[in-house]
C-alpha cells in the first residue's frame, strides 16, 4: 500500500442500509476502523446490531452503502469472501463442526496448524489433543477454540461478538490481554460487547447504533459508560442501582421455603447448602463449573442428588422427573432459551404453555381466561410485538423475557433462573432485573445464577458464592461489589489479594 | 433347529398319516415376489395345500415377499443353500431370474415356473396363458359394445410383465375392432383402492363410457358405478370371487370374468413332485388356457352361479383348484396350512 | 487404542454380530460355505449401492427418497445400452450410467437448494420423476447385459472363499469414498449435515456442497441400478425394495439421521447383517410374514442396545 497506515481507515463502512420486507432494520450504520485500533460496536437489543455485523463479514448482503477495506469497495456475498478480503468474525455460537475432530476443523477452513497451537497455548487452554471431537468440548473451551483459530489466520480485521460470555473469569482475563497485545501488535479489532468494564478496559473507541443508525462515535475516557447508555437507550437514565432499588429488601424471616442441606451431585457439587426464603432473591455467584449448572439440574428434576436434601415448605423431596419439581413450586429457567422455547411457534403459545400443562392432563383449554392472562403478560413484558408469530424471530432479550414472564402469567411459587441475562443489552437487562424484582415482591422465591457479578447488586437480595462444590460465603446485596464477589467466587477470604 | 423340525414333522407325520410312505419326503422351496395381494395369496396357499395333501412333502421353504428380480435371485439361491429338492416359483420376469434358476438346475434341483415363463432351459413352465387372457376378455367386451365405443382400459402394473402380456393380447383384439375407442388408459397397480379412486375419477368427470376392461381389479369398478350412479357398463374382469359373485347378482349388470386360477400354484407343486417321482411331462411348458364365463349367455352364467363360494375372500379367484392337477379339497387351500404347520 | 475402539465401537460391535450370525447360519445349515457366501455377496450388492448413496446424503442432513427410483433408470438405462453393445460399446455404456446417475443425484440436489423445498418433498417427487423415466426408457423388463460384465460378478478371486461380487463391491466403494472423505468435500460434507451455521461460517460453499452430496448419491445409485442388471441379465423399470432397505441400513449402520455422524462401513456391515438375517429365516423356513417383523425387531434393538451403550460409555 502506497498511503500511509492511519491516514485513511482500513476499515470504512458508510451509511449501510438494509431491510427485510417492510421492516427496515438498517437505515444508516457506519463504523470507521484503523490500524490497531480496538473499536467498541454497541446498541440495544434491535438496535440492528446483529444485521451490520451479519453484513460486514458477508453472511447478509445490503440494499445500500458502501464498505471499503484499505480503500477498496467489498462486495463479499459469503463468509468465505469475507475472510479473504481480510474479516474474520468470532461469534458467540462457536463456528466449529460438533461431529468433526480438531484437526478436521482447522482443515475445513485450511486453518494452519502451528500457529493456532500457538494461540490455543497463549488462550489458557491445556490439554487439547487434535483428535479431540468437538461435540464432546466445553462451550468456555470452544469459544477458545474459535478465536485461536481467527487468529492463527492472521486477519486484518478481528470481530468478536460477546467474546467473553460464557467464559470463566480466568480465561476473560487471557482473552483480554491477547486481544490488548495482539491490537499494540497492529491488529484491528471490532469488539462487541455489554460489559462495560471489558471495553472500558480494552477499547479505544466506541460506536453507538440505535434503530439501525449510527448514533455517536466517542472516544473512551473516564465518565464515557453513561454517555454511551444515554445515546444506546435516546433518553438519559437514572442513575445507581436498577429497579431493584424501589424494592426494599426485607430480612428474611420465618422457616425457609426451599431448604437445602449438604447436596452433592455429579462430580462437581460437592456440598451446597442454602436456605430460600418467600419474597427474596438469592444470587448464585460461581466461577465456570464450580457446580452451580448441577446445583439448578437437582433442583430442578433434571439430575438425581448423589447425597443431600432438598425441603420445600419443611417437606423433604425427592425428584424422580422435572414434573416432580414443577408440582413442588419450582421453575427452572435454563441458561439455553433453546431449551425452553417453542422455537416455532408465536409469543402468545409460549407464554400459555405452563398455563395449559397445569390445566388437568386432557381437560379443554379455557381459552378465554388463557387469552387475558397472556395478554397481561406481554404488555407487562414490554415484548417487541413485530415478531409474534414465531419466537425465533424475536431478539435474544426478548426471547429471554418470554421465558421468564411465562411465569407471570401462570404465578409461580419458587423461580430457578440460570444466567438470564448472558449476551443481553442494558435496557433489556434492567427490564428482567425489574420482572425479577416484581416477581419477588409478590411473593415468589427466586434463586438468580449469573455470570456477571455486576448483576448481584441490582437484582438480589443476598448472594451464596460456590467455590470448588461449596458454599463459600454468602454476602448481603449491600456489601455485593464486584471485587468482594470476584474474591469469593476465587475462593480467597478478604484479606487476601486477588490474583495479579 | 431345522433338523429338530423335520423330525418332528416325520414324527407326526408317521403318527397321523401311518399309510404315507416317508422316504420320500422332499423338502420343496417356494418363492414369490408379490405379497398382500388375493390372486398371489390363493397360489401360496394351494402350494402349501397340494404339498400337504400330497403327503410327499417333509417341509416347505417360503420366500414371499415383494421384491424384483434380484431379490427373487437372492431367494432362489438362499433356497438352493436351503438344500431344497425343488423349488415352485412365480418368477417377477421371465429373462430377469434366469442365472439362478440355471445354477439350481445345475445342483439337480428341479425348477417349476407357474403363472409366467421364464426362458432358462431346463426349468418347467406351468403358466396360464397371460397373452390369451386378455385377448379373450377384450374380445367379448368389444362384441358387446357392437363394435364402436368408448372403452376405459384399467392395466396392472407398470413395467410388470405379466401387464406386458396382457397388453399384447388386449392390442390384438383391438387391431380386430378398428371403431373401438380407448378413452382412458391407467394402471390400476393390481391396488383396489387405486383402482377404484381411478374409475371414480374418470365417472366424475362425465366424459362418455361404453365398457370397461380390468386386469383383475374388478369388484371394486362395480360397486364405483353403483355407488356413483352411474348406468352400468358392460364390464371384463377375472373369475375372482368378489366380482363372480356380483355377476350373479347385481341388477343391469353385464359382464364376464376370465379364468386366471391361482390354484395354478398348486398345480405347480404337483408337476414338481411328479418330476422328482421320475414320471417326467412330455414338453417342458404346459399351458393352462383360460376361460371366459359371461353372465349374458347361459353355459357361462351356469358356470357363475356353480363358482359361488361365500367363504372365500373377495380377492380370491373362484377356481380354487384345476382338475387333474390338484387333490385338495376347497376348505383346505381355505385353510391354507402347509406341511408342519 | 480406547479411542479408536470409541470411535469406531459401533463398527467393532455390528462386526461381532456379524460373526455371531455366521455361526448361528452354520449351526442351521451345516453345509453352508463357499457357494453361500457368494450367493449372500451378490444379494448385498444393490442394497450395498442404495445404502452408500443414502448414506452420504444422510451424513450431510439429508434424505434422498428417490434411491431406488434412480437405481431403476440407471439399470434400464444400461439394459438398453448394453443391448447388443460390444466391447468398447459396453465400457461406454457404464460410464454413461455412471454420468446418468451423477446427473440424476445433482438435480435432486440443485432442486432442493434452488427451490428451498424441504429435501423430503422434494425427492418424494424426484421419486416419481424417476421412476417415470424408467418407464419411459423400457416400458417393460427387457434389455441385455453384455456377458463379460456380468462375469464380473460371478464366482470368486484369489481365494476360493473370496466372492468377486465383494470385490466388486468392496473397490467401488473404497474408489469413490475414500479420496472423497479425505477431501476438502468430505469434510464440508460432514460439516453441512453436523451444523449448517457453523458450516456457513467457517467457509464452507453450503448449497454447491449440498448438490455434491446428491450427486454422489446419485453415483451410487447408477452403481446399485448397473448391478440389478448384471445379476438379472435385464433392465426392470419398476423399482425395487431399496428406499427403506437402505434407510434401515444407515441407520443400522450408525449413521445418525440428521446427519453429521457415522461412514460408509458400518451401513455396508449392516446390510450384510439384514441380508444375512433373511438367508437364515428362509434356511430355518420361518413363517414369510414373520420374517419382516424380526428384520424390524433386529433394527429397533440392535439401535436401542447401541445407544444405551454409547450412554454407558459416556458415563464411565
Amino acid at each position: 500500500m502506497t498511503e500511509p497506515t492511519g491516514a485513511s481507515p482500513l476499515l470504512d463502512a458508510r451509511g449501510v442500509k438494509k431491510h427485510f420486507g417492510a421492516v427496515i432494520a438498517l437505515r444508516d450504520a457506519s463504523l470507521t476502523l484503523k490500524k490497531g485500533e480496538i473499536v467498541a460496536l454497541m446498541g440495544a437489543n434491535g438496535a440492528g446490531k446483529s444485521t451490520f455485523v451479519k453484513i460486514l463479514t458477508g453472511a447478509l448482503r445490503p440494499d445500500g452503502g458502501t464498505i471499503r477495506i484499505r480503500g477498496r469497495e467489498t462486495k463479499a456475498r459469503t463468509p468465505a469472501e469475507a475472510q479473504r478480503a481480510g474479516l474474520m468474525p468470532v461469534y458467540q455460537e462457536p463456528s466449529l463442526i460438533p461431529d468433526l475432530d480438531v484437526a478436521a476443523n482447522l482443515r475445513l477452513c485450511n486453518t494452519p496448524v502451528e500457529p493456532f497451537r500457538h494461540w490455543v497455548d497463549q488462550l489458557g487452554i491445556k490439554g487439547l489433543r487434535l483428535d479431540d471431537m468437538i461435540g464432546q468440548l466445553p462451550l468456555a473451551t470452544l469459544r477458545i477454540l474459535d478465536l485461536a483459530r481467527a487468529l492463527a489466520i492472521e486477519p486484518e480485521v478481528l470481530m468478536l461478538d460477546e467474546m467473553t460470555a460464557a467464559l470463566p473469569t480466568d480465561l476473560v482475563e487471557r482473552v483480554l490481554q491477547v486481544v490488548r497485545a495482539q491490537a499494540d501488535a497492529g491488529q484491528s479489532v471490532i469488539y462487541i460487547s455489554h460489559r462495560f468494564t471489558e471495553i472500558s478496559e480494552l477499547c479505544d473507541r466506541a460506536t453507538v447504533l440505535r434503530d439501525g443508525a449510527t448514533v455517536g462515535d466517542l472516544p473512551i475516557e473516564e465518565g464515557v459508560e453513561e454517555r454511551i447508555v444515554e445515546l444506546m437507550l435516546g433518553a438519559a437514565l437514572g442513575a445507581g442501582r436498577g429497579a431493584g432499588t424501589d424494592v426494599t429488601s426485607v430480612a428474611p424471616e420465618g422457616p425457609p421455603r426451599v431448604k437445602v442441606r449438604n447436596l452433592a451431585a455429579g462430580t462437581k457439587l460437592s456440598d451446597v447448602s442454602l436456605d430460600l426464603h418467600r419474597g427474596e432473591v438469592l444470587g448464585v455467584v460461581a466461577l465456570e463449573g464450580q457446580g452451580q449448572d448441577e446445583l439448578f439440574e437437582a433442583l430442578a428434576g433434571v439430575r438425581r442428588p448423589s447425597s443431600g436434601s432438598i425441603e420445600i415448605d419443611g417437606k423433604a423431596m425427592s425428584f424422580h422427573h422435572p414434573d416432580d419439581a414443577i408440582a413442588a413450586g419450582l421453575t427452572f429457567v435454563p441458561g439455553d432459551r433453546g431449551d425452553a422455547l417453542l422455537m416455532q411457534r408465536s409469543v402468545r403459545e409460549n407464554i400459555a404453555l405452563p398455563l395449559v400443562a397445569r390445566i388437568g392432563k386432557w381437560g379443554a383449554i379455557p381459552m378465554k381466561d388463557e387469552a387475558r392472562r397472556v395478554t397481561d403478560a406481554i404488555e407487562r413484558l414490554q415484548i417487541d410485538t413485530r415478531a409474534q408469530g414465531e419466537v425465533q424471530r424475536l431478539s435474544g432479550g426478548n426471547q429471554q423475557k418470554v421465558t421468564i414472564g411465562r411465569w407471570i402469567a401462570t404465578g409461580v411459587e419458587t423461580l430457578l433462573l440460570f444466567d438470564p441475562t448472558r449476551g443481553i443489552d442494558v435496557r433489556t437487562k434492567r427490564q428482567i432485573y425489574e420482572l425479577v424484582r416484581k416477581l419477588a415482591s409478590e411473593g415468589a422465591s427466586v434463586l438468580f445464577y449469573t455470570s456477571e457479578l455486576g448483576e448481584v447488586p441490582m437484582a438480589c437480595d443476598r448472594a451464596v458464592v460456590i467455590f470448588n462444590g461449596r458454599v463459600v460465603d454468602v454476602i448481603e446485596a449491600a456489601d455485593a461489589d464486584e471485587p468482594t464477589l470476584l474474591r469469593a467466587a476465587y475462593g480467597l477470604s478478604a484479606e487476601e489479594e486477588l490474583p495479579a | 433347529m431345522k433338523r429338530y423340525f423335520q423330525g418332528a414333522t416325520i414324527v407326526s407325520l408317521l403318527a397321523g398319516l401311518g399309510s404315507v410312505a416317508s422316504a420320500e419326503g422332499y423338502t420343496l422351496g417356494i418363492s414369490n415376489t408379490v405379497q398382500g395381494n388375493g390372486w398371489r395369496e390363493e397360489m401360496v396357499c394351494a402350494m402349501k395345500a397340494q404339498a400337504l395333501d400330497s403327503g410327499k412333502v417333509d417341509s416347505l421353504n417360503i420366500a414371499h415377499r415383494n421384491t424384483d428380480a434380484a431379490g427373487q435371485l437372492e431367494d432362489i439361491r438362499n433356497l438352493v443353500e436351503a438344500g431344497v429338492d425343488a423349488i415352485v416359483l412365480n418368477p417377477s420376469n421371465s429373462e430377469g431370474v434366469n442365472s439362478a434358476i440355471e445354477e439350481a438346475i445345475a445342483k439337480g434341483i428341479v425348477v417349476v415356473a407357474v403363472d409366467q415363463a421364464v426362458t432358462a432351459p431346463g426349468a418347467y413352465i406351468l403358466s396360464n396363458n397371460q397373452e390369451e387372457y386378455a385377448y379373450l376378455g377384450a374380445k367379448w367386451l368389444f362384441e358387446q359394445v357392437g363394435g364402436s365405443g368408448d372403452i376405459v382400459y384399467m392395466r396392472g402394473a407398470a413395467g410388470a410383465g405379466a401387464d406386458d402380456d396382457r397388453d399384447r393380447g388386449f392390442k390384438r383384439a383391438l387391431e380386430e375392432f378398428p371403431d373401438i375407442n380407448i378413452v382412458h388408459e391407467v394402471f390400476t397397480g393390481w391396488q383396489q383402492d387405486q383402482g377404484k379412486q381411478q374409475i371414480l375419477d374418470y365417472l366424475a368427470t362425465g366424459l362418455p363410457v361404453d365398457g370397461v376392461w380390468t386386469s383383475g381389479i374388478d369388484n371394486v369398478i362395480v360397486d364405483a358405478f353403483v355407488e356413483s350412479d352411474a348406468p352400468l357398463v358392460p364390464i371384463v374382469g377375472a373369475d375372482n370371487a368378489g366380482f363372480v359373485g356380483q355377476l350373479a347378482t347385481v341388477d343391469g349388470l353385464v359382464g364376464a370374468a376370465v379364468t386366471n386360477p391361482g390354484s395354478i400354484g398348486g398345480a405347480g407343486v404337483t408337476l414338481a413332485l411328479q418330476i422328482l417321482d421320475g414320471d417326467m411331462p412330455e414338453s417342458n411348458t404346459v399351458l393352462v388356457d383360460p376361460a371366459i364365463w359371461a353372465n349374458n349367455d347361459p353355459a357361462g352364467m351356469a358356470l357363475i352361479e356353480g363358482a359361488q363360494n361365500p367363504n372365500l375372500d373377495p380377492e380370491w379367484p373362484v377356481s380354487v383348484s384345476i382338475p387333474g392337477w390338484t387333490t385338495y379339497t376347497t376348505e383346505e387351500i381355505i385353510a391354507c396350512k402347509g406341511p408342519g404347520e | 487404542m480406547t479411542r479408536l475402539i470409541s470411535k469406531q465401537g459401533w463398527v467393532l460391535g455390528l462386526l461381532a454380530f456379524l460373526a455371531l450370525l455366521f455361526v448361528l447360519t452354520t449351526v442351521i445349515q451345516p453345509d453352508f460355505g463357499i457357494s453361500g457366501l457368494d450367493s449372500l455377496s451378490r444379494a448385498t450388492l444393490p442394497f450395498a449401492f442404495a445404502t452408500a448413496g443414502m448414506a452420504v446424503v444422510v451424513i450431510a442432513g439429508g434424505i434422498d427418497l428417490s434411491v431406488a427410483s434412480m437405481m431403476a433408470v440407471a439399470g434400464v438405462s444400461a439394459a438398453v445400452l448394453m443391448d447388443g453393445a460390444g466391447g468398447g460399446g459396453t465400457v461406454l455404456a457404464v460410464v454413461g450410467v455412471l454420468a446418468i446417475g451423477l446427473a440424476m443425484g445433482a438435480i435432486n440436489g440443485a432442486a432442493i437448494v434452488y427451490t428451498r423445498v424441504p429435501d423430503i418433498v422434494v425427492t418424494l417427487a424426484m421419486l416419481f420423476v424417476w421412476e417415470g423415466v424408467a418407464l419411459l426408457i423400457l416400458k417393460a423388463p427387457g434389455g441385455a447385459a453384455t456377458p463379460w460384465l456380468r462375469e464380473l460378478i460371478v464366482g470368486n478371486v484369489i481365494f476360493p472363499w473370496l466372492p468377486r461380487s465383494f470385490v466388486f463391491l468392496v473397490v467401488c466403494v473404497a474408489v469413490i469414498w475414500i479420496p472423497l472423505s479425505r477431501s476438502r468435500l468430505g469434510l464440508s460434507i460432514y460439516a453441512i449435515g453436523s451444523n449448517e451455521l457453523a458450516a456457513y461460517r467457517s467457509g464452507v460453499s453450503v448449497g454447491l456442497t449440498r448438490i455434491a452430496a446428491y450427486a454422489v448419491c446419485g453415483l451410487f445409485a447408477a452403481l446399485g441400478g448397473l448391478t440389478l442388471t448384471m445379476s438379472t441379465g435385464i433392465g426392470e423399470p419398476i423399482p425395487g425394495p431399496y428406499l427403506m432397505a437402505s434407510v434401515a441400513a444407515v441407520v443400522l449402520g450408525g449413521v445418525v439421521l440428521g446427519g453429521g455422524r457415522g461412514a460408509l462401513l458400518g451401513p455396508i456391515i449392516a446390510v450384510f447383517i439384514l441380508r444375512l438375517v433373511r438367508m437364515d429365516l428362509t434356511l430355518a423356513s420361518v413363517d414369510p410374514n414373520v420374517t419382516t417383523i424380526v428384520e424390524g425387531t433386529i433394527m429397533v434393538v440392535v439401535v436401542m442396545l447401541g445407544g444405551v451403550l454409547a450412554m454407558k460409555g459416556r458415563k464411565t
